[in-house]
């Protein structure tokens, strides 16, 4: 694929500076993962590339908002994409239900996902994640990737507001154990 | 707070999950600056998100990379051409009549209107052509493709036709085969799509028995993927009691070697 390797910090220099070469990097390696995360929300492929396009070209052309003081390139990227899943099919109309009843399938339908990408590992990773007891696990792909609000998960589980929280928490700390 | 509170809190995790309000993060963005440890914290739970997204890596279809490229690139000209606008402007109409200087930035604004709608609807008309080429290819290939059943078909239903199936020997039991034959002009055609595929290096040969003699009668075609699937049509014969195939080295050869299938007319 590509050579050249860039470093976080001359990699967002060469963005800032529009550099195309720089953003197929960013491309090569983040359009999986983002893509990923599309996916997990949309079900209709079309619609996921659409949004794929998208968050790309936002990230493209509003490179100047991100601020590398406030967190990492990466986060700022998934972010951007995952706000605009949720915008988008909020404008879409869609329901929230949808995404809760398609939840639980959209989980199993990536564990067999053939087509990931050898560069992370995706494999080594997704079997450190199975460690992660499921409860802990549900509760990340609900509060970062489905776009629900503690509120709205605390409702869903019947869980009280406070035991999301500190479930929430755990499950970082839990899966810090076990990437790190 | 001090950095041990701020970690232990639990806020940060809040905030890595965008769950925190904007006054929140205001305090989070100063907490960082002051006490490193807070700026590493958060990056370490940053990246333990991050593996959680990685995990699930999808890649997306080859297609869409070039497309965010042609659309960055379609970008980039229609900004140029925004900018070529204030030099155009400036050109010495100076002299002229102030109705004069509307005008020609009007027109200059119309132009520039008028180029991007065909810079737009050209990349637009240019894609509908693709798409279009290519389904016109596709329907080529379908209406060649059942052209050619309703050939076969047409042979099949012909009330002229004798249909003889050839029956494979029992050193080939599952080389079977229908022949139509059509008596009035000889013309002979066979369905071979139950013919097991010839070994590298052989041909099945197909023979009419006339007058107690092997006749020649052609070559089927089993190898291609999907030829065998066709009706074949082979040498015709006036009149013949039987026929056959057999197995031959690839060519054929002057007179059957190995019959592997064979149908008396009856």
């Amino acid at each position: 694929m590509n050579e050249i390797k860039y470093s976080e910090e001359e990699l967002v220099q060469f963005l800032r500076n529009k550099d195309q070469k720089a953003f197929s990097y960013l491309y090569d390696n983040y359009s999986a993962i983002l893509n990923g995360t599309i996916s997990r929300m949309v079900t209709d492929s079309g619609l996921a590339e659409d949004i794929l396009q998208e968050a790309f070209l936002k990230i493209w052309n509003n490179f100047s908002s991100f601020d590398s003081s406030k967190g990492r390139l990466f986060t700022w990227m998934l972010n951007v994409t995952r706000n605009l899943t949720i915008d988008t099919l909020r404008s879409k109309g869609h329901k929230k239900q949808q995404l809760i009843s398609s939840d639980e399938n959209s989980v199993s339908n990536f564990a067999d996902n053939s087509r990931l990408p050898e560069k992370y590992d995706s494999m080594g990773l997704k079997k450190q994640l199975q460690q992660l007891k499921p409860e802990l696990r549900n509760l990340i792909e609900l509060a970062y990737f489905q776009g629900f609000t503690q509120d709205e998960i605390s409702k869903l589980t019947q869980l009280p507001l406070g035991t999301v929280k500190s479930r929430l928490r755990a499950a970082i700390i839990e899966l810090r154990k076990l990437v790190e | 707070m001090n950095s041990n509170e701020i970690i232990s809190s639990g806020i940060l995790e809040q905030y890595v999950l965008g769950f925190t309000s904007p006054e929140e993060n205001a305090d989070i963005m100063r907490w960082a600056k002051q006490y490193p440890e807070v700026a590493i914290e958060i990056k370490a739970i940053q990246f333990a998100m991050e593996k959680f997204a990685q995990a699930n890596a999808i890649e997306p279809d080859p297609s869409v990379k070039a497309k965010i490229f042609a659309k960055i690139n379609e970008q980039n000209l229609l900004h140029q051409t925004a900018q070529t606008l204030p030099e155009m402007q400036s050109t010495p109409v100076v002299s002229m009549l102030r109705n004069w200087k509307w005008m020609a930035a009007a027109s200059i604004i119309v132009l520039l209107v008028s180029a991007t709608f065909n810079l737009v609807f050209f990349n637009k008309l240019t894609s509908v052509n693709d798409t279009l080429a290519i389904t016109k290819q596709l329907l080529e290939k379908e209406q060649q493709h059942s052209n050619e059943l309703k050939n076969d078909w047409d042979i099949v239903r012909d009330p002229n036709n004798v249909l003889v199936s050839l029956k494979g020997l029992e050193t080939n039991p599952n080389a079977t085969a229908k022949i139509f034959w059509f008596q009035q002009t000889g013309e002979v055609r066979i369905d071979a799509s139950n013919l097991p595929l010839a070994p590298a290096g052989k041909q099945y040969q197909f023979w009419a028995i006339v007058d107690g003699k092997p006749v020649d009668g052609g070559l089927i075609i089993t190898g291609e993927s999907g030829t065998k699937y066709r009706m074949q049509k082979m040498k015709s014969f006036g009149k013949a009691e039987a026929f056959a195939i057999s197995l031959e080295k690839a060519g054929g050869s002057t007179s059957p070697t190995v019959v592997v299938s064979i149908g008396k007319i009856i």
